[in-house]
């Protein structure tokens, strides 16, 4: 361990834990004066929690953080900013109806005797542009400017505040060609001026062209810090995976029929581009990729939730028109969507109502609700899928997120869906909870219904697929057979391919 | 295994009480208010008091039925008092001109929903908060009616017209508390025993759920404000009836009072039969301060307390029962 002056920012040992999960264990990072250091690993690597710790968002359990030299705790994000770090996330936070000067020097806008010096502050906010050689109106406001222009300007402030590390979450997911290319020369006019970088990215490419040394985490530990030049993509490959697979996944035996549902062309004239894929009865198809690769919003598509500009698709080779969600309902498709409780349930009613949701006509008799009827489909669901609730009368609200996400599967049961897309269905759920989920895939697979399974998690995707898709940036980037199955190659296509 | 039988028997009894309290809680307070006006004054029981006191009652718990609609499907309609007043004063204009009473009763009917529905159509359509979009159309609704009636009362209705608001059934049974009945009865019905009623509540609770369940959203907001226009439309008629005369102001603070009865009644459970008693409470009110001769001004000091202390009750009593669920579950 180097314990030279050329260190701005080191960790030694952090660890961090959550109920449940070490999101950080014993994780060693160096950051050099001046340096673009990139941080890399799949979902789930632990890199959000270190952004995190660092910007006082979370404060760590364990370990040691030195800053210039001295040993520090990093107890706020005011204490973080007031250190000299800055943090450019996804979402930006400047502020939309007021002037690019206003943004920069928010809070502490030139005064004198408390009146705002509003000539002096435009100055200032130019003169600091034209230091990094950026020609910008700083009168006009920050809604008037493209993404990449309002990311420069929330870096433009960080600098302005006298940061001294600057990281940035992904700042080139939304860019396009030529605007990362303006993002780099910044990022190297920041390194020319002393600064260090940290840059999060799920583009290697990116990795191997602005940054000088890398960083691997995985499930939370610390791989290795490499420098750049003596590292080749594969190898960095290899650093990322190799997580140990330890769930046991319930075996399936079902013999895969013929196609029922096919989807061609599907784009929606921005993100997604041109998907097609199709899927067999009895069949699990899943969907890997990163975050934010496109895999949420290619169901939405499909689904009729959001409008697509082109695309086909196919049930029983029939096409068919689903431009509303109600539509794909009537074709038997069916969605559990990735946040249950925004979309998939209605928290402050019934176990009874939920499940009835989408099939209310099955529990009519004469058009009017039969609510013997009723009792008992919710009765049959309940047993079948061991939710545990003191009554079909319980608002949902009150049940676990794994019993919950069983009343959004009973409901879409209850509707006969031969199509059921499962979306990251078992995010925020306990580990029986899980194996349970798994089980009720088996049994949906046996009764012949085609299973379109999105899971970010390497293990779960691996474990209970028969094929597996793979985007990356909103297109479809590769598709693995159950035979070529590995972590390895679901992971190249999921960084756009080696 | 012991604490776990007695905690079960504990929550059956709790949730007993839960069932009772969220069933009865406001025909409780509805009982009470009775009680203590039968004992505090010497007129209150009298026939011609209990009388006037429901016949008060018919048109605000008619609109608030339709309002009822409304809230539960997570929008406001602030325009139903002026809805009123222009049905009352359309109904009128027609039948002096010579229109069959009936027929007249059925164009108002029809435009008062068409109305409502266009209310709807702004907010889905055009993406406009319920809030101010009801409020323009309220507006809209009260110009008309000002243009219509060159804001002169309309007097001069046929005999026959006048049974809807003051005539009685066999002599003892007020025909608008016929109407009252019949509308809570069929209002009732649709919202627990229909598909629609159902999707009423689902789209008032999570819209983006409905949609992605398959539920019409849009159909369904559009028809809770036709339904909304249509039960103010026929309490208008029923106003008019009873002040023998389309009214152009007559719509006062009846849309706003018809909201407080909802929320006094108590929105959350999705019962037709709690509005109701949210308007009898209110009618109790008004009606037992006019008894103890509380001055006017502070009789509406103290409805505006009223409205807000029965739904901070209603907050707190839930947010308990939520407490105490917590608890049974951990």
């Amino acid at each position: 361990m180097q314990g030279d002056g050329n260190n701005i920012l080191s960790l030694k040992q952090v660890c961090k834990e959550f109920p449940g999960v070490k999101a950080l264990n014993n994780v060693d990072f160096t950051l050099r004066k001046g340096e673009v250091h990139a941080l890399v690993g799949e979902n789930g690597a632990g890199k959000s929690t270190l952004m995190k710790i660092l910007s006082g968002a979370y404060t760590k359990d364990r370990g040691i953080i030195e800053f210039d030299g001295k040993e520090v705790e990093i107890t706020s994000p005011k204490a973080s900013e007031k250190m000299g770090i800055a943090i450019i996330y996804q979402e930006l936070n400047l502020i939309n109806r007021i002037s690019v000067a206003e943004n920069v020097f928010l809070g502490r806008a030139p005064r004198k005797h408390g009146v705002i010096q509003w000539k002096k502050m435009y100055k200032d906010a130019k003169a600091l542009f034209n230091s990094f050689d950026i020609e910008m109106d700083v009168t006009k406001c920050a809604r008037d400017f493209s993404i990449a222009q309002q990311q420069i300007i929330e870096i433009i402030k960080a600098v302005s505040i006298n940061a001294k590390v600057v990281i940035m979450d992904e700042p080139t997911s939304s860019l396009t060609e030529n605007e990362t290319k303006i993002l780099f020369r910044i990022i190297k006019s920041l390194k020319d001026k002393g600064i260090a970088v940290i840059f999060i990215t799920h583009r290697l490419d990116e990795v191997f062209e602005i940054s000088d040394r890398l960083t691997v985490l995985r499930d939370g530990c610390f791989i290795g810090t490499k420098e750049v030049k003596d590292i080749t993509k594969s190898d960095l490959i290899k650093m990322m995976i190799g997580r140990e697979l330890k769930q046991q996944f319930p075996q399936r035996n079902v013999q895969i029929g013929e196609e029922c549902f096919r989807v061609e062309h599907v784009s929606d004239g921005n993100k997604i581009k041109d998907v097609s894929f199709c899927v067999r009865k009895g069949e699990v198809l899943g969907f890997a990729g990163l975050v934010g690769a496109g895999r949420t919003e290619t169901m939405r598509l499909i689904f009729g939730a959001d409008k697509r500009t082109s695309g086909k698709i196919f049930i029983n080779n029939k096409e068919v028109q689903i431009k509303q969600p109600k539509q794909s309902v009537g074709e038997k498709v069916g969605f559990v969507t990735e946040n249950r409780k925004e979309e998939g349930l209605f928290l402050k009613l019934p176990v009874r109502n939920n499940i009835v949701a989408v099939a209310i006509d099955k529990i009519k008799s004469f058009k009017i609700l039969n609510f013997n009827i009723e009792r008992s489909f919710c009765d049959k669901y309940v047993q079948e899928l061991k939710i545990n609730t003191p009554s079909i009368n319980q608002a949902v609200v009150f049940l676990s997120g794994g019993n919950q996400q069983k009343v959004v599967l009973a409901k879409w049961l209850l509707s006969d869906s031969e199509v059921m897309i499962l979306d990251e269905p078992t995010r925020g759920i306990d580990v029986g909870a899980k194996r349970e989920i798994f089980e009720i895939i088996n049994k949906l697979a046996a009764q012949g219904k085609a299973i379109i399974f999105i899971s970010s998690e390497m293990e779960e995707i691996l474990g209970v697929s028969d094929r597996i898709i793979v985007m990356h940036e909103g297109k479809i980037s590769g598709e693995v057979t159950k035979e070529n199955f590995s972590e390895r190659i679901i992971t190249e296509y999921a960084f756009g391919g080696a | 295994m012991q604490t776990t039988v007695i905690n079960k028997k504990r929550n059956s009894f709790i949730e007993i009480i839960n069932k009772f309290t969220n069933a009865m809680g406001v025909w409780f307070v509805v009982v009470l208010f009775f009680i203590i006006l039968s004992l505090t004054t010497d007129t209150f029981l009298s026939y011609a008091n209990l009388i006037n006191v429901v016949r008060q009652i018919c048109v605000n718990a008619m609109v608030a039925l339709g309002a009822a609609y409304v809230i539960l499907g997570g929008e406001i309609d602030l325009s139903t008092g002026n809805m009123c007043a222009l049905t009352g004063c359309g109904a009128a204009l027609l039948m002096v001109a010579g229109v069959n009473m009936w027929v007249a009763i059925v164009i108002v009917l029809i435009v008062g929903s068409l109305i409502g529905a266009l209310t709807g159509v702004v907010i889905t359509f055009l993406k406009i908060p319920s809030f101010i979009a009801s409020l323009g159309m309220s507006y809209v609704i009260l110009g008309a009616t000002l243009l219509l009636t060159n804001s002169e009362p309309i007097s001069g209705l046929p005999a026959q017209f006048m049974t809807f608001g003051r005539g009685y059934i066999a002599d003892v049974i007020p025909v608008p508390v016929i109407i009252l009945i019949v509308f809570f009865a069929f209002g009732a019905f649709f919202l627990k025993y229909t598909s629609f009623g159902r999707s009423v509540i689902s789209v008032g609770e999570n819209p983006v759920a409905a949609r992605l369940s398959g539920i019409d959203v849009l159909t369904s907001k559009i028809l809770i404000f036709a339904i909304g226009g249509f039960t103010a439309s026929a309490a208008g008629i029923v106003l008019a009836s009873r002040l023998s005369s389309g009214q152009p102001m007559a719509g006062g603070d009846i849309g706003l009072t018809a909201i407080a009865a909802v929320f006094v009644g108590g929105t959350e459970k999705g019962s037709a039969m709690n509005v109701l008693a949210g308007a009898f409470v209110l009618g109790l009110v008004n009606n037992g301060l006019n008894l103890l001769e509380v001055n006017a001004y502070w009789q509406k000091v103290a409805l505006g307390l009223i409205i807000i202390l029965a739904v901070l009750l209603d907050q707190i009593r839930a947010s308990r029962a939520v407490s105490v669920r917590k608890k049974a579950n951990s």
